[in-house]
């Protein structure tokens, strides 16, 4: 075979190459030209039949052609796999290139939730200081100096001197202490107060840590019955724990409300069957009361004329009977463990 | 206060064919609480809590009471058997075996019985059986007794070795400050003063009254005789005692929640029997009874309309009266007011009509009450509130990949340096003795704690900073200030990086912002107003923070609206060469202040000291021509030449 030969079989090929619109197509001039029994091949055969001096040249333009016919074989294959609609190689599970993702924190969610349900009834979202006067915080709640029930209350004091009138400094134990200070502000009733805030007790084990957060409502209006109090908190209970959930009040003591109330809410778990995780289908959910008439006489509050009910509860411990999050110490939540807070 | 109940010495009080399980889920719905019922053999044990007002309920006998009054409501019928009184002794002022001068102002009511022969030992088997199930130790007879007088009728006791009362005198009086006593246990005490305490008739102290009798006049194995002592103690003097001793039993809890003057006679007259029965002993006929001002009957007037109103149904009479007295409150009708009779174990916790309203409210059942939302007037909110605002800017920060921490507001001392900030009288440990009045060690120390992540992170808080009443702001003698502060720390981020998330945030919040370069960092300003500041604190991590309410007070509700130019602008690029420590800002804003028609003026590129800005020159009104560009062009560069000493390349 000439070296004219060779040319002309290599240009046929890449004309037949360019001008196929099917694989099929492509594949049958692949064998053709580069299969065993393939033109190419037969040329290489013919070689020995060639002077000496020829046989390197002649080679040499073999592989040159054999080279052009397989890259033109390769690119029109990309270019019909394209064609078809087919396109390029696609790969959907490569990991991926994220915005770097931000956490709120639970409490933070917690609080919204909360304010949000007590807003759709009107209640008027507050916060009131958490380095307070005793006054505030148990004095005018119905709890004298020396009363036995402060000792519930593991109260941290303030290194400083006490206030004429007020008494001592101290971090506010309940978000109680605000109960007075709203009838301070808003003075003639309607009251609707939520307020959130932080509150201190000195203690810290698995289930208490010393800064935590409570919510604290307070109505007061005229005739608020208990069947009010019960109304209020079956509605948060639906919609913050959900629509099948239910409330109960037990008796209970405060100074500051009378009567006082335990409330438990029907567990999630075993829909108030019993189980292990509650007390006979109920789980505790916290405080409340009809307020004292004395707390609304020291609040500037006429009791003959007005009358209300309060509730004080942890923010903490309520999200986490929601949510069901099983936390064995709380006092993960106060820690800055990106561990931890990048879960939620 | 919690208290442990057999069920067995229950039913001794109480007749009913409740079971356990029934009892305790009714007393929990309304009464006292029964947090768990312990099965102990055949018995059942009941823990129950029980409120601190509720002291008449802090024995069984008082558990038994509640039960007879709440279990017909459920249907089960129950009655309440009293403790047995005995009619040969009588209770007189005076008696010959004791001679005693008492303060009445530390002691309402005086009771004393002398029980001649008895005989010490060990406890029979139904009252060691009894004793256990609520968790006492056992002695020996007469020690059990005065303690089973007190778990099963909620009444301490005490017993003397009348042969160590020195001369038959009891004298009992305020402590003066600094005098001791040696207690049952051992332990010994210097009195604060004011403690209630009885001297004999050699002036030993032989009991601190209502918290511990005195060693040296104990019970012990060779005692012939014993004097049982049943009183009502100043229980505001009790707990005083007992808070400035840190100093606590069983007794003084009691005492300190102001017993029931009238529960002396049964107890007395229970201890006199088992004292017979147990120890062979034989009580004098008469008891000595100092009660100068016996229990007068307390009443309160209420009205149907009030019970009612607040408690929100249409109870009957008939309901409401037999409610009362099946909890001992005698009741009469005149109309639609109802006189109440207080029953004496009653009269130091119901004192107004809400008091009445409980006992009724509890009796019908909270469980038994509809529920409905209040009716009536939606109140105003205040005009300004910081929620809101608050949960935009941690939103804002959360999608720029930020992470919320909450830190404790208290504080160990290295965290407040040299600076005035609030102590705790008792903090919980050094950890947390101060109140903070910043947020960057709080923020510093969360950010270390992650010094093993492997991706740059944004830690962000906003809290309180309790900043002290000093001279100036605010008043002496107040409440702290309380600051609500934001603030961020990054690490392994950019200078940059950082710098342009707090410039975003302003810019959300629809602010201007200048850095004013300071110590590490740059105090923000907008005009005037100092808004935070940004702080390197080292090659990792910058930090930031925010007064909240000056932001949210100058942050504008809405961005200003810019029509949107007609005529396109022109756009070039202008490098130049500046001196050494030039601040590119101050350049910025300069020569964007320079021209309204420069519409833009940024940094593209820096090599060295040459800087590179890309300039927008822009005119709403038309199209600039390539002259009206040259002139403006001209100002920018005499402007960086002659203000800044920069060189055009």
């Amino acid at each position: 075979m000439s070296e004219e030969q060779i040319h002309n079989l290599r240009n046929e090929a890449l004309s037949l190459i360019m001008g196929t619109t099917t694989q099929e197509e492509l594949e049958n001039l692949r064998i053709n030209y580069l299969g065993r029994q393939g033109k190419i091949n037969q040329a290489t055969a013919e070689l020995k039949n060639l002077p000496a001096e020829k046989k390197s040249v002649v080679g040499k333009i073999i592989n040159d052609a054999k080279v052009a016919i397989e890259n033109a074989l390769f690119a029109q294959k990309e270019k019909l796999s394209t064609k078809d609609g087919q396109t390029t190689w696609f790969d959907p599970t490569i990991p991926s290139v994220q915005p770097q993702r931000g956490h709120l924190h639970l409490v933070t969610y917690a609080i919204e939730e909360i304010s949000q349900i007590f807003n759709h009834l009107g209640f008027v979202r507050v916060r009131y200081p958490e380095v307070e006067w005793d006054w505030f915080a148990f004095e005018s709640l119905n709890m004298p100096a020396s009363h036995p029930a402060r000792d519930e209350w593991e109260t941290f004091f303030v290194d400083t001197k006490s206030h004429p009138k007020y008494g001592n400094m101290v971090l506010t134990p309940h978000t109680s202490s605000g109960q007075v200070r709203e009838m301070e502000r808003v003075k003639m009733p309607p009251i609707r107060m939520i307020n959130i805030a932080k509150c201190y007790r000195r203690q810290s084990d698995v289930s208490h840590v010393p800064m935590f957060h409570q919510f604290e409502g307070l109505v007061v209006d005229k005739d608020i019955s208990i069947v009010h109090l019960k109304g209020t908190l079956d509605y948060f209970a639906r919609r913050f724990f959900g629509a099948s959930r239910k409330i109960r009040l037990r008796p209970y003591h405060f100074q500051f409300t009378e009567p006082s109330f335990e409330v438990d809410v029907s567990c999630g778990v075993c829909n108030g069957s019993g189980c292990k995780l509650c007390k006979a289908g109920w789980l505790e959910l916290g405080g409340a009361g009809m307020v004292h008439p004395n707390v609304l006489t020291n609040g500037g509050i006429d009791p003959s004329k007005f009358c209300g009910f309060a509730f004080g509860w942890g923010v903490e411990r309520t999200f986490m009977m929601k949510a069901g999050i099983k936390i064995d110490d709380i006092r993960i939540l106060y820690n800055a463990d990106l561990r931890f807070l990048k879960q939620f | 206060m919690d208290i442990k109940v057999p069920d067995s010495w229950l039913r001794e009080y109480l007749e009913t064919p409740a079971k356990p399980s029934q009892i305790a889920q009714y007393l929990s719905l309304c009464g006292p609480s029964v947090e768990r019922v312990n099965k102990v053999g055949k018995d059942f044990v009941y823990e129950i809590e029980v409120t601190t007002n509720r002291v008449d309920s802090a024995g069984i006998f008082g558990i038994a009471r509640e039960a007879a009054a709440i279990l017909p409501r459920f249907n089960l019928s129950a009655k309440l058997i009293p403790p047995k009184v005995l009619s040969r002794h009588s209770f007189a002022s005076s008696v010959d075996y004791l001679k005693v001068k008492i303060d009445h102002s530390l002691c309402q009511r005086f009771t004393a019985v002398l029980i001649k022969d008895v005989q010490i030992k060990p406890s029979p088997e139904w009252m060691v059986d009894r004793l256990r199930k609520v968790g006492v130790k056992v002695i020996n007879n007469v020690v059990d007794i005065s303690n089973y007088l007190m778990y099963g009728l909620g009444q301490p006791t005490h017993t003397f070795d009348y042969d160590k009362i020195k001369n038959s005198i009891m004298i009992l009086r305020p402590a003066k400050k600094g005098e001791k006593i040696i207690t049952l246990d051992g332990k010994s005490h210097t009195l604060p003063g004011g403690d209630i305490i009885i001297v004999d008739g050699s002036g030993r102290l032989i009991d601190l009254a209502g918290i511990m009798g005195g060693q040296n006049s104990a019970v012990d194995n060779t005692t012939k005789n014993v004097l049982l002592f049943v009183q009502h103690y100043n229980p505001t003097q009790i707990r005083k005692t007992v808070m400035s001793l840190a100093y606590r039993t069983d007794a003084a809890t009691l005492f300190e929640k102001d017993l029931d003057p009238e529960g002396v006679t049964p107890t007395i007259q229970t201890g006199i029997e088992l004292l017979e029965k147990l120890t062979g002993g034989k009580a004098e006929d008469k008891i000595l009874d100092l009660y100068p001002y016996p229990y007068q009957v307390k009443k309160i007037n209420i009205t149907l309309d009030f019970i009612q109103t607040r408690l929100g149904i249409n109870i009957t009479k008939n309901e409401l009266s037999k409610i009362l007295l099946s909890l001992g409150f005698e009741n009469k009708w005149s109309g639609g007011k109802l006189e109440v009779d207080v029953p004496s174990w009653r009269s130091n916790d119901v004192n107004i009509s809400e008091d009445i309203l409980e006992e009724v409210a509890r009796l019908y059942g909270y469980h038994n009450l509809p529920s409905q939302i209040m009716p009536g007037i939606i109140p105003e909110p205040p005009e300004v509130t910081p929620f809101a605002y608050e949960l935009k800017v941690k939103q804002l920060l959360k999608g720029w990949g930020a992470v919320e921490v909450y830190t404790s507001s208290l504080v160990p001392q290295n965290f407040i340096g040299k600076d005035i900030a609030l102590k705790l009288k008792n903090p919980l440990g050094k950890e947390g003795e101060y109140l903070r009045i910043s947020l960057e060690p709080s923020l510093l120390t969360a950010a270390k704690q992650n010094s093993r992540a492997t991706n740059p992170f944004h830690l962000i808080e906003i809290a309180n900073v309790y900043l002290p009443a000093q001279a100036g702001l605010p008043r002496k003698g107040d409440l702290p200030e309380e600051k609500m502060m934001l603030a961020g720390i990054t690490a392994g981020f950019p200078f940059t990086q950082t710098k342009g998330l707090v410039e975003v945030l302003l810019a959300e919040l629809n602010m201007e912002a200048d850095f004013i370069p300071a110590n590490n960092g740059a105090i923000i300003k907008q005009g005037k107003t100092v808004l935070g500041q940004l702080k390197v604190i080292d090659d990792a991590r910058i930090y930031y923070e925010f007064d909240m309410a000056t932001l949210r007070n100058l942050s504008k509700p809405f961005s200003t609206f810019h029509p949107i130019p007609k005529y396109p602008g022109q756009i070039e690029d202008l490098s130049a060469i500046f001196p050494s420590r030039s601040l590119v800002g101050k350049v910025i804003k300069a020569i964007s202040a320079l021209d309204p028609q420069i519409a833009d003026f940024q940094l593209i590129d820096t090599y060295e000291n040459s800087k590179t800005f890309r300039v927008v020159y822009q005119n709403p009104d038309k199209t600039l021509t390539d002259n009206e560009v040259a002139k403006i062009r001209g100002k920018v560069i005499k402007t960086l030449a002659n203000k800044f000493g920069a060189r055009i390349k």
